[in-house]
This record gives structure tokens, C-alpha cells and sequence, in this order.
């Protein structure tokens, strides 16, 4: 029987696709839907710059309250159903792989697992991974003792992550071991799959918690989303619309309240007046440069794109950079360690079936006073299912392994399992993002990011990795090695309680600027051991209502 | 670790996944025979023709009723679970031979009991087996084991089909009168209500883990526990007007077990591809045979009131 499996489109990489009053049908192969559409030179409530997890939410929730909204997005605009190949590498269109500098003492990576380049931003390609910051970690300086606080009330935040959960029906656990009570997810969990009972097991047989992880995939049917089928492709594009990313939940959502969303659309510079306040971007898209008005922007780039826009737009008001009066755009940048310990177990695990990371252990979040714990700050681990490329490539960098012997190891692959870490990376001022000579095919100076490890940081990478060697041998794997590596970026335009201590206020607002917001994870002070994608979500909503509650149309007069 | 030394690849004789053509046959053979079974007694659920069907009968049919929702089901779910262990294989077999023990002249009377009594034998071992295969997985016992570990209650429809067809037979060799049948009567309403309120608890799980995303989710958890209530209520305390209570719940009960085939239906329709992936959504989706237990058990709870109402 043959079906088509899908309408692989190229143009989308060249032609934008919402133009002419419609938008893509995420969840058609080839419908479209209506979209309002505004002219360059209508001045709109709101620019959003970006449409992932902060952008997204963030246009969604304006155009829902009554603001003119135009959101851009430099990415293509997809429609699942049909052009998601079930291909690692036919997915690279996926990330954001223009050219970036990137320098230090430990040069970031960039690519699959910190960057995302579509309307929908990286949660089109996240692995699903939805978990909360402890309520401590948003006072970290004044209740743990490290790094800085957020300018934000941590009750506040978890509120918001329960409507952002419920607005992406979670499927996570009935219980969850750690922290503060949480109401119930939206969605029951996943059945684990053998890769997360392997860590079950070790957790067990070591003695702390273990969870089924809450995940971005529907265990049920939701709307027009079929529930998962656990195909593995989640770590790139979800063919079947299970996972809720922004791309098949805000963005509809943006759209049909009548926010405009315009994709390959790069946007360059946000123009200033004398005053200092924004007046609109110039943006290009269709080949050519434009310019929209705008009363107020919102970017939401992430944390190597956000800093890069603010830097190179220098006005008469800002002349090292708009928002940069204390030179502070671009500084604190956090990845995550990402540090993985690897096995061979006696048992068939194919581990590539279901989300990539259905177990997890927050053990290391919670636990303050150990006396193995010489770090700061705290990490989690889940369990893993690498695709095959992925899993091969990891194992070349990190292992130097090649030909026969990797031929050899490659063969275990349905064997194998692995515990990974998102490990907690203290911010310092001199992990920063700037502007370099050189430029990229649009004129536009390239990034250039230096990123260093911390002593702590390498604390915190040596404990993960013995622990994570001990939960896997205890779960009966052999032959372990291990790898290292970084995921996710926060900060660069940091959150602050004073123009002193970040970029933008505790509401999001550029300190001196004050109709430019920041709306992403480089507005996260601290990183916590968590994935990011449900705070800067939680964090966009919050802010959204901020916004909305001062100066929502309809409270205008 | 040295690269050389990664240990040689492991043989394992799987079996194969994918397309088997027997066990695929053995599904849809059995769908359709639990499905066919069904439809041979709607109409004469539908038509209600007075006199009321005798007691015995319409125990009877209940029991068959149930044994095919069993059969169906158990032949799909086992098969979703690659039949890794020989004893699935007693789940469809056992239903099957208790839907034939039910039908007109199959085997003698010695051979239909016997056949009974292995299918209650069979359920309760089934009920263990399912609890031993809970309690292996990690975390158990937990939220997520219920879930997605065998069904502890589910093989207990089995033992259910097995007692009304047991008191189906008695009371057609030797049919009571009087206060005989009264007294049987409560007893099995109340056996029935019991094996209404279980019915409904594994709905309740079922449903939970589904999240109740649909309002219509919530009918087989609140209407066949109030019919139960009534049902008991009813043989606690016989009189006209809690049976004739009981009657309507129970019709109702019965009704929706039904119609609760067109929801799960729609359910296989909403899952990836649909109707046109049947051949896998029939297994994930909500189950098409598991909704008409319901029918099954009110059917005996109807025979109960008759048997309440004996003169």
C-alpha cells in the first residue's frame, strides 16, 4: 500500500507562505486559514520579534485581549502534516544555522538543541520536556544562597505555569514526587517506555524518586491533535500534531484573534526616536528591506538573537544599543550541562520508541544538604533515545570512535540506554553574546558568543555524571562511557530589580526604553536544572497579562 | 572504554514485528465474530416484546453479551500484546467456548456447565496473572501501572459471563416459582450490582487515563452506579416502585453500553489516520467491544428483577 507521505514543499524555505490574508492550516497537509493582515505603514500595538516560546505566547495572549498585533518570525512557516519528513538530517531545516562566532575557554555548539529557526520557534523541535522551576530557584540569592534572584513573585509563576500547562495539555503524572502540591496535569501520562524504566529501575535500586516526565504530547485526543503515537521522531518535527508546540497551539490561536504572522521574515534593526522609544523595525523579507510601525516591540529572539538585534540597534537616544544604557545586553549567558552517562543493557530497549525522554528524576533539584553535593544550584536527568545519526555523531565527537569499532557499537544501538543531565549553569557577566566584525548575507554584524565554564559548573558536571553512572549501573548496564556537551541557552538580556541588575524589569520592559519589551529565555536571570521551554512560556503569559492589565484597548477609553 | 573491546552483537530471535497474517486473520475473525454476535441480539433487545423475555433468557443472553465484549476484546488487546505469554491465548479461547456454551443446543448440558465453570476459573486466574504483570513494572503499584499494565478487572467479565450462564441453565432445567425465585432474584441483583459498580470502576480508570476529554466520558461512570445503587436498593428492599426504578436504570445502562460503541467508534477516528489506519487504531484507540459489557451485566440485572417480580 502506498500513501503519499508527505508533500515536501522547498519553497517554504524561500517563498513566504502567510501573505494574502491566509496563513498555513497547521493541521491541514495544504489548507490555510484567514489572517489579518496589516500594512507596513499601520502603526500595530505591538511588533512581536520571534514566535516561539516567549513570542508566541506572548502575540497569542495581546491579540486575544484586542491589540493590533504583527508577530515575524525569521523561520518558515510549516504545516506538520506535510512537511515533516520522518528523516534526521532532511530535518535540519529545523535550526537556526546561520553563521555565529562562538569563542571562550568552552565554545558553545549551536544547533539542534539550542536553537530553532520557524514560526513555532525551537518547541517545533523540542524534545517535549515540561517541567517547573522550584519555587526556591526564583529566589535563589536570598533563599539558597546563589547566583541572583528573579525580579518576580515565585507564586505567581507557578500560577502561570499551571495555565500555560493547561493551554498545552500536559501529560504528566498523577503525582508528582517533588516540590510544592501542583493541581492536576491536563493529560495523564505516557506509558513509559523500556528507556525510562531503565532509569526507574536504577532510581529504585539507588534509593531516590523517579517520575514519568510531563511532556507537550496528548496521551488523548485534544482538538485536532490525535493522541501520541509514540513514532520517536520528536526531537525533530512532529509529523502528526501530538506534540503541542507554539507552532500548533499559540499560533492558531495568535491567528484567529487576529494577529498577523509573518514568516521569513529577518528583522534587522528596531528604529528609535530622539526620545529614546521604538518606533517601529526594518525587516527583511520577499528580498527586500521594510519597515513596520509600531507603538510598542516585544522581542523574543532567544538568547543569541534577542542580545544580537538590541546591540545593533544603536539610535540617537542608545548609542551603544537600545536597552544597553548599562551595558548590560548580551552578558549572562547560561547554557544547561548536558552531560550523559551511556550502557549496554542485556535486554532489548529500542530505545527510539516514544518521546526520547519519558522518565526523570528531579532528585538533585530538591536535595540542598548531601554531603557528595559540592555545587550550587541543582540538575535533573531523564532518561534517552537518540536517533540513529544523532546517537552516531555524539558518539564520533565525544569518543573519537570511527569505523569498525563504531560499526560495532552502532550495532548494540537497540541495547542501549543512557541518563542525561540539564545541569544548572551559574550566570557570569563575561558569558556574553556582542557584536562581530563580520557580517552575514543581509549586512547584519554576526554574533559572537564566548562562553566559559565555572568552577561550580564543573563541580556540578563532575557530580552528574558519577551520579548518573551509578543510577545506570545499578539499573544493570555495562560497558558505560560518557559524553559532555551544553542544551538550551538563558539570559543575555536578564530580568533585573534595578537598571543595574538587568536589561529589563520584572514586567519584561527595557529599564531605558520604555515600549520595548523582552519576551524570551534570555530574559531569565537564572537557569535552573530544568528545560526551559514551560518558564519562558509561563513567563511570556505573565507578562502578557501585565501588559494586557496597564494598557489592554479596551481599558484605554 | 577502548572501541576495540565493544562486545559482539547479540542474537536474539525476536519475533518479527510488523505484519503477521495469522494473528491479523485471528483479530479480525474474532472482531467480527464478537461483533456479529452482538448484532444478532440487538433487535431483540430493541424490541422488548411483552410478555418480558423469561428470566432464564434474558440471563442468558446477558451472559452472551458479555462472553462476545470479552471475546472481542481480549482477542485485540492480547494480540496488542504479541500473545508473549501462551496462557493470552486462554482469554479469547475461553470466551469464545462460553459464547457457544450460551447459544441453542451446543454440546450437552454437562458440557455447557463445564464449559462455565472454566470460564469463572479462567477470569479469576486471569484477574492474578494480570495482577502479577502490574506488580512487575517499575513503580508499581502506582497511577501509571493501573494505566497501562494489564487490566486487573477486566478478566473478571469472563468469571461474570461464566455465573449467568451457570444460573441461566438452572433456572431453565428447574425454573422456580414463589418465594424461591424471589429470594434467587435478590441474590443475583445483588451479585449484579456489585459486577455493575466493578464495570464501571474500570471504565472510571479507563476514562481517567483518557482524561475525560469528552464529556460523554462520564456517562458509564455515574449512570451504571446509581443504576447499581437502585438495583441493590431494589433487593434490599423489593418493592414496585424501586423495581420499576431499577428497570428503567438498568434499560438505560443497557442503552449505553451500546451507544458506547458509536463513541469509541469515533474514537479510533480520531486518532492518527483514522478509520484508514484501522488496523492499528483498533488496538490503541478506546476499545469497540468493551462499551456493551455494560448491556451484558444489565441483562442479568433485569433478569434479577424478574425474578423479583415471580408471582
Amino acid at each position: 500500500m502506498s500513501r503519499p507521505l508527505g508533500t515536501l514543499d522547498p519553497s517554504a524555505e524561500t517563498a513566504p507562505r502567510a501573505a494574502g490574508g491566509r496563513a498555513p492550516d497547521v493541521f491541514s497537509r495544504e489548507g490555510w486559514v484567514p489572517m489579518r493582515c496589516f500594512r507596513d505603514e499601520d502603526e500595530v500595538d505591538f511588533a512581536v520579534i520571534g514566535t516561539g516560546a516567549g513570542g508566541g505566547v506572548l502575540a497569542a495572549r495581546l491579540a486575544e485581549a484586542g491589540f493590533s498585533v504583527v508577530a515575524l518570525d525569521a523561520g518558515p512557516f510549516w504545516r506538520p502534516l506535510a512537511d515533516f519528513a520522518s528523516d534526521e538530517r532532511e530535518q535540519d531545516k529545523l535550526y537556526w544555522s546561520e553563521e555565529r562566532l562562538s569563542t571562550g575557554g568552552d565554545p558553545l555548539q549551536f544547533g539542534s538543541n539550542n536553537s530553532g529557526r520557524a514560526v513555532g520557534g525551537s518547541t517545533v523541535h523540542f524534545q517535549m520536556v515540561t517541567l517547573r522551576f522550584r519555587p526556591e530557584w526564583f529566589r535563589a540569592r536570598s533563599d539558597l544562597g546563589y547566583a541572583r534572584d528573579w525580579p518576580v513573585d515565585p507564586d505567581a509563576m507557578w500560577r502561570y505555569y499551571a495555565e500555560v500547562e493547561a493551554e498545552l495539555g500536559i501529560a504528566g503524572p498523577v503525582r508528582y514526587p517533588w516540590g510544592p502540591r501542583r493541581g492536576r496535569y491536563p493529560y495523564r501520562p505516557h506509558e513509559v517506555n523500556a528507556a525510562g524504566h531503565v532509569l526507574a529501575r536504577g532510581a529504585e535500586a539507588v534509593g531516590i524518586d523517579w517520575s514519568p516526565t510531563p511532556l507537550a504530547t496528548v496521551s488523548a485526543p485534544r482538538g485536532k491533535a490525535p493522541p501520541c503515537v509514540y513514532r520517536g521522531f520528536c526531537k525533530i518535527g512532529c509529523s502528526t500534531n501530538a506534540k503541542q508546540s507554539v507552532l500548533n497551539t499559540f499560533i492558531p490561536r495568535a491567528l484567529a484573534a487576529g494577529a498577523e504572522v509573518r514568516d521569513l521574515a529577518m528583522v534587522g534593526r528596531i528604529e528609535t526616536d530622539r526620545t529614546g522609544r521604538a518606533t517601529g523595525l526594518h525587516y527583511h523579507r520577499g528580498g527586500r528591506w521594510r519597515f513596520q510601525r509600531a507603538r510598542a516591540v516585544a522581542v523574543a529572539g532567544y538568547s543569541i538573537e534577542t542580545p544580537r538585534l538590541l546591540l545593533n540597534s544603536a539610535g540617537p537616544a542608545h548609542p551603544d544599543g537600545i536597552a544597553n544604557a548599562e551595558g548590560l545586553v548580551g552578558r549572562h549567558l547560561m547554557p544547561h550541562v548536558n552531560d550523559a552517562v551511556w550502557g549496554v543493557m542485556d535486554e532489548e530497549i529500542r530505545w527510539y520508541k516514544g518521546p526520547p525522554s519519558m522518565a526523570v528524576s528531579e532528585h538533585w533539584n530538591y536535595t540542598d544538604d548531601h554531603p557528595s553535593k559540592d555545587f550550587p544550584g541543582g540538575y535533573a536527568f531523564m532518561s534517552q533515545g537518540p536517533m540513529p545519526a544523532d546517537f552516531a555523531t555524539s558518539l564520533v565527537s565525544n569518543t573519537g570512535m570511527f569505523g569498525q569499532a563504531l560499526r560495532n557499537r552502532m550495532a548494540l544501538y537497540n541495547n542501549m540506554a543512557g541518563l542525561k543531565s540539564v545541569g544548572e549553569v551559574l550566570p557570569d557577566p563575561d558569558n556574553r553574546v556582542e557584536l562581530a566584525e563580520e557580517r552575514d548575507a543581509l549586512g547584519l554584524p554576526l554574533a559572537r558568543v564566548t562562553f566559559s565554564y565555572g568552577e561550580e559548573d564543573r563541580a556540578l558536571s563532575r557530580h552528574a555524571r558519577a551520579f548518573q553512572r551509578e543510577v545506570l549501573e545499578a539499573a544493570g548496564a555495562r560497558d558505560l562511557f560518557e559524553t559532555t556537551g551544553t542544551a538550551h541557552l538563558m539570559g543575555g538580556c536578564a530580568m533585573g530589580a534595578t537598571p543595574s541588575e538587568g536589561v529589563v524589569d520584572g514586567d519584561g520592559r527595557a529599564w531605558s526604553c520604555p515600549n520595548l519589551w523582552v519576551c524570551d529565555g534570555s530574559a531569565m536571570p537564572t537557569g535552573g536544572g530544568v528545560n526551559p521551554a514551560l518558564t519562558i512560556m509561563a513567563n511570556a503569559a505573565r507578562i502578557a497579562d501585565t501588559i494586557i492589565a496597564e494598557r489592554a484597548p479596551d481599558r484605554r477609553g | 572504554m577502548s572501541p576495540a573491546a565493544a562486545p559482539p552483537v547479540p542474537s536474539r530471535s525476536a519475533p518479527v514485528e510488523g505484519y503477521r497474517p495469522l494473528a491479523q486473520a485471528t483479530l479480525v475473525l474474532a472482531g467480527a465474530a464478537g461483533l456479529v454476535a452482538l448484532g444478532a441480539l440487538l433487535p431483540r433487545l430493541a424490541r422488548r416484546a411483552r410478555p418480558a423475555p423469561a428470566p432464564a433468557a434474558r440471563l442468558r443472553r446477558g451472559a452472551a453479551v458479555l462472553s462476545a465484549s470479552v471475546l472481542a476484546d481480549s482477542a485485540t488487546e492480547h494480540y496488542r500484546g504479541s500473545y508473549h505469554h501462551r496462557a493470552m491465548f486462554a482469554a479469547p479461547a475461553m470466551a469464545g467456548a462460553t459464547l457457544a456454551s450460551l447459544g441453542p443446543g451446543t454440546g450437552g448440558p454437562g458440557v455447557r456447565r463445564a464449559t462455565q465453570r472454566s470460564a469463572i476459573a479462567t477470569g479469576l486466574a486471569g484477574n492474578l496473572f494480570h495482577l502479577r504483570n502490574a506488580m512487575r513494572r517499575p513503580g508499581a503499584p502506582s497511577w501509571e501501572t493501573l494505566f497501562y499494565a494489564a487490566p486487573l478487572g477486566a478478566p473478571g467479565a469472563l468469571a461474570m459471563a461464566g455465573i449467568g450462564g451457570l444460573v441461566a441453565s438452572g433456572l431453565e432445567q428447574a425454573p422456580p416459582g414463589g418465594e424461591t425465585a424471589r429470594r434467587l432474584g435478590r441474590r443475583l441483583a445483588l451479585g449484579t450490582s456489585a459486577g455493575l459498580a466493578a464495570t464501571s470502576a474500570e471504565a472510571a480508570l479507563l476514562h481517567f487515563r483518557g482524561a475525560f476529554h469528552a464529556p460523554a466520558m462520564w456517562l458509564p461512570v455515574t449512570l451504571p452506579p446509581v443504576a447499581a445503587l437502585a438495583l441493590a436498593g431494589a433487593a434490599w428492599r423489593p418493592g414496585e416502585r424501586g423495581i420499576g426504578r431499577a428497570r428503567g436504570l438498568l434499560r438505560a445502562t443497557a442503552a449505553m453500553g451500546l451507544l458506547g460503541m458509536a463513541f469509541h467508534a469515533r474514537g479510533v477516528a480520531r486518532n492518527m489516520g483514522g478509520w484508514r489506519n484501522w488496523s492499528q487504531n483498533l488496538q490503541v484507540a478506546p476499545p469497540m467491544p468493551a462499551p456493551p459489557a455494560f448491556a451484558g451485566v444489565a441483562l442479568g440485572g433485569l433478569a434479577a428483577l424478574d425474578l423479583m417480580e415471580a408471582p
